[in-house]
């Protein structure tokens, strides 16, 4: 047997954790602020603090990708099974635009350990909790995942992105998020507000610094984070310019036993906001 | 030794960017004589499958020369039956992928009805890998697939997955298509028609034709009979001559022959148009459907020469007979000329 292929399991173990914790799931269009006219691409990227991999579009795994505009469309019927473009528009006029998608569920298995680091990472306390209580499953932590991904892209028709578009998971922000530098959102888990759940923020400048593409960026820490209330609502300082992701996650014991032991759904928004004068 | 390889993992330990999301690409595409196909992979694989260094491999010319190592990978781990039995893929072109960091391989197999099998992830012991798996038929995509480790198969039923509507529309109009951009058929009905004649006997004569040709068409596209189109040809172009020829002695009295020129002949037509027709992309799982709207829109096209000449000529005929026989005359030594030439063209040439 060749060197490499005795290496490949190893760097392999080293990897797919890494993976596993690059998780994050966010929409990223080429411009935030396009002019009436420009075509408008959407890719799906994957990784954390902004630094990640684009995920090509995968039409089996695909339950719902809409856009809110003027009117709501389909975009999972103009989009192509492997595209690393999930979606291209051509917008119609200057006020905002959202795109929603939502996955089915994916699985994945982690070591014990690792699972426990990524549950208190993600702030999954009850979660951890009850993997803690004495008789309750030690092992690996096998777990099936959705995403659940908006992007608001331009300003202006605030309702578009105000009103829920019905994902099994979402954030809803209470305003324009391109408008406000102090954002009330709200997360609704199957239309109901999700109490407790952790949201964070990441920021980054969209000019000069930050590399296009999400693969050289610097993986950045969240700037803010902060539990929602008994109304499933939180407010974000998000007044730096930039690109923003809201995102939050829940998790609770599968209703498929045979297929993990958990589920979780992963809910994220972005969109950007000018220099405050 | 544990101890050795498990610093070494930590070693290796890569940044999140290097390749996390691992997914790979299978399309084929279907409808043509041959299926076509095009399989792509991430460097980082194809490097670790191939022993070959996997910056090198975005480049074209060491590429170029690796390229037997880098189709072999591709081969072995393609794993699409027909029938049961792996499809024999030949490599057409190895290319990187601009902007990406993919290496893409188009492939040709032969043509199957039977249903294809694809089996994947195509690097099925990395846990994480996908493979994007499309099935294109006639240009319309009829498989979205992601084969992983918890979906590891997708079939796509070549029979099942034809629309009849889509052949039937598709083919009447490579029927109608064919008799307007080969002007052999175009002179061949309008040398039938030159000599006019009653709607009885035009009908007569536009039958036989039909007739003859529908038989030789089936007969060629189900395989029954297939002379080689070096001598199929030539002899299209002979009919012309023939039915130049048959006006051009026509006297006053004598008997028709043109409905039995036009089935005999018809028949050497039929074997020109079954030629058409497989170089078309015969859909197996809808060879019925095919060859009839095919052979539909070949008439649809002699219907359309034939009504608008018809009446044409009748009014000529009705307005001076003189004049009549001097269009027939020289309609007749033009089409003599002409299968004289497409006939020596043919002959020549092929």
């Amino acid at each position: 047997m060749r060197p490499i292929r005795l290496l490949v399991p190893i760097v392999m173990l080293c990897v797919v954790p890494g993976s596993a914790r690059a998780h994050e799931f966010w929409l990223s269009p080429s411009t935030y602020r396009p002019a009436a006219g420009e075509v408008v691409s959407v890719s799906m990227i994957v990784g954390t603090g902004f630094r990640g991999e684009v995920k090509p579009y995968a039409a089996p795994r695909t339950v719902r990708f809409v856009m809110r505009g003027a009117r709501e469309s389909d975009m999972s019927a103009l989009s192509t099974n492997g595209d690393p473009v999930s979606a291209r528009f051509r917008v119609a006029g200057g006020d905002g635009q959202l795109l929603a998608y939502e996955s089915n569920f994916a699985s994945i298995e982690l070591g014990a350990h690792d699972f426990d680091a990524y549950l208190k990472l993600e702030g999954l306390d009850e979660v951890l909790a009850a993997r803690a209580r004495p008789g309750a499953a030690e092992g690996p932590g096998r777990e099936r995942y959705a995403r659940c991904p908006k992007t608001w892209i331009g300003s202006g028709q605030a309702e578009r992105a105000t009103a829920p578009v019905g994902l099994t998971m979402e954030i809803v922000p209470l305003a324009d998020p391109a408008a406000v530098a102090s954002l009330p959102v709200r997360v609704l888990f199957h239309g109901q507000p999700l109490v407790g759940a952790l949201v964070r923020a990441w920021n980054r400048p969209l000019a000069g610094v930050s590399p296009v593409d999400p693969a050289a960026r610097d993986s950045l820490g969240p700037l803010v984070q902060v539990r929602t209330d008994v109304h499933g609502e939180a407010r974000l300082a998000v007044g730096r310019a930039g690109e923003w992701m809201v995102s939050a996650v829940h998790m609770e014991p599968s209703t498929d036993p045979a297929a993990a032991d958990w589920q979780s759904w992963w809910a994220s928004l972005t969109f950007a906001r000018v220099a405050e004068r | 030794m544990k101890r050795a390889l498990v610093l070494l993992a930590l070693l290796l330990a890569r940044p999140a960017s290097a390749h996390d999301q691992p997914y790979s690409y299978l399309d084929l595409r279907l409808g043509g004589a041959a299926i076509e196909g095009r399989v792509a992979a991430h460097v980082i694989d194809l490097a670790h499958e191939s022993g070959l260094d996997a910056d090198s491999l975005r480049d074209a010319g060491y590429l170029a020369r690796e390229h037997g190592r880098v189709e072999g990978v591709f081969l072995r781990l393609m794993d699409v039956t027909a029938g049961g039995r792996r499809i024999r893929a030949r490599p057409l072109r190895l290319e990187p992928v601009p902007d990406r960091k993919l290496v893409a391989m188009d492939f040709t197999a032969p043509a199957s009805s039977s249903p294809i099998v694809a089996r994947g992830p195509l690097f099925g012991y990395d846990p994480a890998h996908e493979t994007y798996f499309n099935v294109f038929v006639d240009g319309k995509i009829r498989v979205q697939d992601l084969l992983t480790v918890d979906h590891r198969l997708s079939v796509y039923d070549v029979a099942a997955g034809v629309s009849i509507p889509a052949v039937v529309s598709r083919f009447l109009v490579e029927g109608v298509k064919h008799i307007f951009q080969g002007p052999d058929h175009i002179a061949f009905v309008v040398g039938l028609l030159l000599l006019g004649g009653g709607l009885r006997r035009l009908l007569k004569i536009v039958t036989a034709f039909t007739a003859a040709h529908s038989i030789s068409l089936a007969a060629a596209t189900l395989g029954l009979l297939q002379p080689p189109s070096r001598l199929v040809e030539p002899a299209i172009a002979l009919s012309i001559v023939c039915i130049g020829i048959e006006n051009l002695r026509h006297r006053p009295g004598m008997r028709d022959r043109r409905a039995l020129l036009a089935f005999c002949f018809g028949l050497v037509h039929g074997f020109g148009f079954a030629s058409v027709l497989r170089e078309t992309g015969l859909p197996s799982g809808a060879l019925g459907w095919s060859l009839a709207s095919f052979n539909l829109g070949v008439e649809m096209g002699q219907a359309a020469i034939v009504l608008s000449l018809a009446p044409a000529l009748a009014w000529v005929r009705s307005a001076s007979a003189r004049a009549s026989w001097r269009v027939a005359f020289a309609g007749s030594w033009v089409i003599v000329c002409a299968g004289g030439y497409w006939f020596a063209e043919r002959l020549l040439v092929r």
